[in-house]
């Protein structure tokens, strides 16, 4: 996952490394250094210790370099403009203008900083398991998305895990449009042990929703996920149709899922989506097969939304509650 | 969800049936994600050709497409300069030379990924010929009885 971005990101960790033990070593002492009775000696007692133990103010010079090529490496990496300029602008923040003591460990300093700012755009994710334990059942998620990112799938996946949680399920198999998606969401579901509700192909999607909430309630079953036909935000009739779901429903919950691959267009997708019907939380797919990592990064800063899952294979358990600390690991190669 | 495949039970071709649909679905999924990969790193392999073809002719006339089957002769006045889409929808001026190298290693990267879904491809194949065989199988078994 996200390779590409790694890579790239380690050989600036490197650079910004250099860079600021090369401004520790031409710095000249900090005001405290020269003082005391016997001033010039420990001075000079000062400048022969190692960079570690010496105090500096590094200037936006200092870091420039790698900082422009930090912004290069994130935007190459489709991580979008705005998101990119967070990052640095809290990289340069965290490294300058302030008086530090190097410490025992230059790379530490820079990991820390690198950690401190991608922490800052990535929000604080979504915990699913928490909010269903607070929250009045049937808690009914609607899923939303343009076609063929694989929300039917992801359904399946979540179900699979929240049953593993110890959540009962229903899933309302919305999607009455495309050909075979019932049937594919009936095979899931029967590989994953959850009832499904269903109608016949072409019927009114809220409908069938209706009818899984009802079912939910009759159950007393926690959790009703509700698929929904692809759609691409610019279609004003299904896009009407998502908002009627959303009126007569009342969803707890709406998840806009699309495949991390996508990069930039999956966040500019997201934020349409957001604009149109709303979103709560995000899921992506495909985060496997991710090299950049891009979409994954700016997704919650852009839209302003946490992201509740990443995708992470062909499997049912292939399925990770997102992170922010985790994912952060992983980009920093500590995973 | 290969285990469970081996663990269904010979009388189930229906189940085998809908495993294998699914398969396909997946398999469809990843060859077109391949696909577009393999355009991808076709495009920028020809806009390499043609980066270092109109650094070496000052002054060339190259067709432009502007739709509907039609073209326009235009003229290239700045070879040596060019706007590099570099992702995130931010477009950048770079040097011809610049511009090759980050083609070069955009061809790199995708290299890379299509080897990741080539491979899943494979499994997912392999995983379809298995239940196909399987689904032989019963049918064979269920003829000779």
């Amino acid at each position: 996952m996200f390779d590409s971005l790694k890579n790239r990101i380690k050989t600036v960790q490197e650079k910004l490394s250099i860079n600021i033990q090369a401004a520790a070593l031409t710095s000249p002492p900090s005001l405290d250094e020269g003082k005391g009775k016997q001033g010039k000696i420990r001075l000079t007692e000062k400048v022969r210790t190692l960079v570690r133990d010496r105090e500096l103010i590094l200037s936006e010079k200092d870091i420039a370099e790698p900082l422009a090529e930090l912004e290069l490496v994130l935007l190459e990496n489709d991580v979008a403009f705005p998101t990119t300029e967070a990052i640095i602008s809290t990289l340069r923040g965290e490294l300058t203008g302030k008086r530090r003591r190097i410490g025992s460990s230059i790379d530490t300093l820079v990991v820390e900083s690198l950690r401190s700012a991608l922490r800052g755009v990535l929000g604080s994710g979504f915990d699913i398991t928490t909010y269903l334990r607070t929250h009045e059942k049937p808690v009914k998620i609607l899923f939303t998305g343009v076609n063929g990112t694989g929300k039917t799938t992801s359904i399946a996946k979540i179900a699979y895990f929240l049953r593993n949680k110890g959540f009962s399920v229903v899933i309302a198999s919305g999607d009455t449009y495309r050909a075979g998606a019932q049937e594919q969401l009936s095979t899931l579901a029967q590989r994953v042990e959850t009832k499904v509700i269903q109608h016949q192909p072409g019927a009114d999607p809220t409908a069938v929703i209706f009818d899984a909430v009802q079912y939910a309630n009759a159950h007393h079953t926690d959790v009703v996920l509700a698929d929904t036909a692809g759609r691409f935000h610019n279609r004003a009739n299904l896009m009407n149709q998502l908002e009627k779901i959303k009126r007569v429903i009342k969803p707890d919950l709406i998840i806009y899922v699309d495949e991390a691959v996508a990069g930039n267009d999956a966040v500019i997708r997201a934020e349409e989506f957001n604009r149109l019907v709303g979103t709560d939380a995000i899921m992506l797919t495909k985060a496997d097969m991710d090299m950049k990592g891009g979409a994954a990064i700016s997704i919650a800063h852009t839209i302003g939304k946490p992201i509740a899952f990443l995708g992470t294979g062909q499997a049912y358990e292939d399925l990770k509650p997102f992170s922010p600390d985790v994912l952060v690991g992983e980009i920093l190669g500590e995973a | 969800m290969v285990s469970k495949v081996d663990g269904t039970d010979s009388r189930e071709v229906q189940a085998l049936q809908a495993y294998l649909n699914e398969y396909g679905q997946q398999a469809e999924v990843l060859s077109r994600q391949l696909d577009f990969m393999e355009r991808q790193r076709m495009e920028s392999m020809a806009a390499i050709d043609a980066l270092k073809a109109l650094a070496t002719e000052k002054q060339s006339v190259i067709l432009v497409p502007i739709g509907g089957g039609t073209t326009i002769r235009a003229q290239i006045i700045d070879p040596d300069n060019v706007l590099v889409n570099i992702g995130a929808d931010v477009v950048i001026k770079r040097k011809n030379t610049e511009a090759i190298g980050f083609l070069e290693d955009r061809i790199k990267e995708l290299e890379a990924l299509e080897k990741k879904v080539a491979d899943s491809l494979d499994q997912v194949r392999g995983q379809i010929n298995e239940i196909a065989k399987r689904i032989d199988q019963e049918y064979r078994k269920a003829q000779a009885g």
